[in-house]
């Protein structure tokens, strides 16, 4: 090979490599708008987006996976822990992660700024972007709801635990919130009826008790999340 | 060394070495909130994210003043001329260290733009700009003036050129968070495996012909294969980054086909350095400074050919993306590739301008291969933990905090290596200020 042929390797290398991707950028444009809803896009999402940069956020937080690991992903948290758990996260830090190993600092963030992320998390939420993160895909089951599921077909209980929201702050086998204690192990402590009680009213068992009455459930479902529970030894 | 001029080089790679060390204790810091808990009341005054903040943008700004510094050492051997103005490089210089000091001091109240590794706000973003147009111009005329080009000039203008143009696409303001990634990636992705593999590339060339004696006419035809290599793998491969963020599918097949060759101009340049020494045709008077280019060869293939590839690919990467395997290959290959690079440039430099032809390396290997050894080690612990994370919090779906705490362990384990580190970062930075003459004849 001579200097002359090198040369054209690298010419060619180059602008071919270049005019496919500046292409695809045009293209990329133009369909982001759809992949995105840009429509949805208001003001108040992109004060959001403000907001998120102004308090440094994404350094500790990944979104869309970009960012610093110290903390979990927020592409999807609105799915995860709902609107009023990330105002209550982002308000009182300090009483949310007051029990965690890693803490999350106290920005005096406004009302009227942690109104504009929860839009921007919202709008974030809905980005089409190929179903990731797998841990919060609601397409795919992880092996662990595969393993929970298995059982929701013998038992109706599990069914009413995983979809009645107990799950958004009890977890089982590592899966689910971290505000209400892990129940693997509960019927060790409680009986069935002890929890159904509990579930009722979660004060007449134990008058510390910070989980609110859950009245939400039927008699029939109640019963069989407490039996469910009650036999998780 | 034969121009005065070069003389300005020695105080960006004396910054750069400084910076360097606050760098890694910054590093230090950050991850020992991974394994100890730090207090509330000192997370309200100094969170992960602000030392975050420091610990990347101390990297970009010592290894910006490493190129500059290396740039003004080699333009002048190059084109067998003074630099066309010593004065413009002090006052780049000055510029840029107290842009870069002002920014350092504004992310610890809270002055930030708050996006990952461009932390910097746009008004000290202009005064880069303008420290960036002060040297190309400076470096440009310096060129033009000799008037004697060769291919090395020019792949290093052109490198230096087209990652000032990238940074431009980090300055504005997107309103679309997915636009906003989009343009993100073309500094960072385009920087690293792009524009500086270009003035990598360059330097590496040039540092081979001194050191061996090999025909400029062979170094720089594989110089051309190599930079074509990594702009076509290069350019196209920015889509493995565009996989998770809503943008269309086909990046997919363009960014996992196109990065999964990203691999190849690392390796040729590999096999350029060992046949350039087994051919050499001078004897090679600091034998530690080829070895510090062969370990840059090496552990640039390692860190960015080998760790890039293991997670390039989109089947791969929906489980790894943005997860501690990420950050295992950022050390891996920010050090194989550019750390070493840069204190390939150093051991080849600052001896000289110091008047010392041949150094006494016992110093010099005893920092290498500490720093080699723990940045490998801290690389697969710095792995470990993210496999873990991508099982435990992806496959199996354990929440976040549950998972990281299966994690802690390999981050005790990286916070000692990490110390270890240090200790090969101070030696070498210590061995660098004031070299030693060797007294006796190496053979
Ligand atoms: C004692 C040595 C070091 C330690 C303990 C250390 C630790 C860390 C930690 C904990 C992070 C944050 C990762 C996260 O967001 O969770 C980080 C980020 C980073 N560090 Fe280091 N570091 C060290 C030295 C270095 C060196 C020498 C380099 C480059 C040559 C480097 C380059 C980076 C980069 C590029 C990032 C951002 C990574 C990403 O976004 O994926 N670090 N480091
Ligand atoms: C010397 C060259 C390279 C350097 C310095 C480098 C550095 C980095 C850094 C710092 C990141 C993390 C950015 C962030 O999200 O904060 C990253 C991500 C990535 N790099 Fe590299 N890289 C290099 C070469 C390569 C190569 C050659 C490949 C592929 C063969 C590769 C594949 C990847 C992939 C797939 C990611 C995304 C990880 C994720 O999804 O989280 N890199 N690189
Ligand atoms: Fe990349």
């Amino acid at each position: 090979m001579t200097k002359k042929i090198a040369f054209w390797i690298f010419l060619l290398g180059t602008l071919s490599s270049a005019v496919l991707f500046l292409g695809l950028t045009v293209d990329t444009h133009r369909q982001v708008a759809a992949l995105s809803h840009a429509d949805k896009l208001s003001e108040n999402v992109v004060a959001g987006k403000r907001a998120f940069e102004k308090y440094n956020c994404n350094d500790c937080h990944t979104i869309l996976g970009f960012g610093g690991y110290y903390a979990p992903d927020l592409t999807k948290v609105v799915q995860r822990v709902g609107e009023d758990g990330i105002r209550y996260r982002v308000k009182h830090p300090e009483l949310a992660f007051a029990n965690s190993v890693r803490k999350m600092p106290q920005q005096h963030v406004s009302e009227v700024e942690i109104e504009s992320l929860v839009a921007f998390f919202n709008w974030v939420g809905e980005i089409d972007n190929g179903d990731w993160p797998p841990q919060d895909s609601k397409k795919r089951l992880s092996r662990s709801e595969q393993r929970l599921s298995l059982g929701a077909t013998v038992s109706p209980g599990a069914a009413v635990f995983q979809t009645k929201g107990c799950m958004n702050c009890h977890s089982l086998h590592g899966v689910g919130g971290t505000f209400g204690p892990v129940l693997d192990t509960i019927g060790r402590t409680l009986t069935s009826e002890q929890i159904e009680q509990y579930i009722l009213n979660p004060k007449s068992v134990n008058p510390n008790a910070k989980m609110p009455p859950q009245n939400g459930l039927s008699d029939r479902e109640r019963d069989e999340v407490a039996k469910f529970l009650g036999n998780l030894k | 060394m034969v121009y005065t001029s070069q003389k300005i080089a020695n105080w960006y790679f004396s910054i750069a070495l400084f910076l360097f060390v606050l760098q890694v204790i910054m590093g230090l810091w950050l991850i020992s909130n991974y394994v100890f808990t730090i207090p509330q009341e000192v997370v309200n005054v100094f969170p992960f994210a602000t030392a975050r903040a420091m610990h990347t943008n101390l990297l970009v700004l010592w290894m910006l003043l490493a190129f500059m510094g290396g740039t003004y050492f080699i333009v002048p051997m190059e084109t067998e001329s003074e630099i066309w103005s010593p004065n413009l490089a002090w006052f780049q210089l000055i510029a840029l260290v107290v842009t870069g000091v002002v920014a350092l001091v504004g992310f610890a109240f809270g002055w930030t733009k708050g996006r990952p590794l461009l932390e910097i706000p746009p008004p000290l973003n202009y005064m880069v700009v303008v420290g960036a147009l002060v040297f190309l111009f400076n470096v440009g005329m310096t060129m033009f003036k000799a008037r004697r080009w060769t291919v090395i000039q020019g792949t290093l203008l052109g490198g230096l050129v087209f990652l000032a143009l990238l940074y431009l696409a980090g300055i504005p303001f997107y309103r679309n968070e997915v636009i906003d990634w989009y343009y993100w990636w073309w500094v960072i992705h385009l920087w690293v495996e792009g524009a500086w593999e270009l003035v990598t590339g360059a330097i590496m060339a040039f540092i081979l012909m001194r050191l061996t004696g090999v025909d400029r006419q062979v170094v720089e035809k594989w110089l051309y294969v190599e930079i074509g290599l990594f702009m076509f793998t290069g350019i196209a491969g920015t889509g493995h980054h565009y996989y998770w963020i809503g943008a269309p599918k086909y990046w997919l097949w363009v960014g996992g086909i196109f990065s999964a060759l990203e691999p190849l101009p690392i390796l040729l340049m590999v096999i350029d350095t060992m046949n350039h020494v087994r051919h050499r045709h001078a004897q090679i008077v600091n034998p530690h400074t080829w070895t510090i280019a062969m370990g840059c060869a090496v552990f640039h293939m390692i860190g960015a050919g080998v760790w890039g590839f293991a997670h390039t690919l989109p089947q791969v990467n929906y489980y790894t993306h943005g997860s501690q395997v990420t950050v295992s290959h950022g050390h891996l290959a920010f050090f194989g590739a550019y750390a070493l690079l840069n204190l390939l440039v150093f051991y080849f430099a600052m001896p000289q301008l110091k008047g010392i032809e041949i150094y006494k390396p016992t110093r010099a290997k005893l920092g290498f291969w500490t720093m080699c050894s723990a940045m490998m080690l801290m690389g697969l612990t710095f792995g470990i933990a993210g496999v873990l994370q991508s099982y435990l919090e992806r496959v199996l779906g354990m929440g976040y905090m549950t998972a990281q705490s299966y994690m802690r362990l390999w981050m005790g384990v990286t916070l000692v290596l990490g110390v270890f580190f240090l200790g090969g970062v101070l030696i070498t930075v210590c061995d660098l200020l004031s070299p030693k003459a060797a007294t006796e004849r190496l053979d």
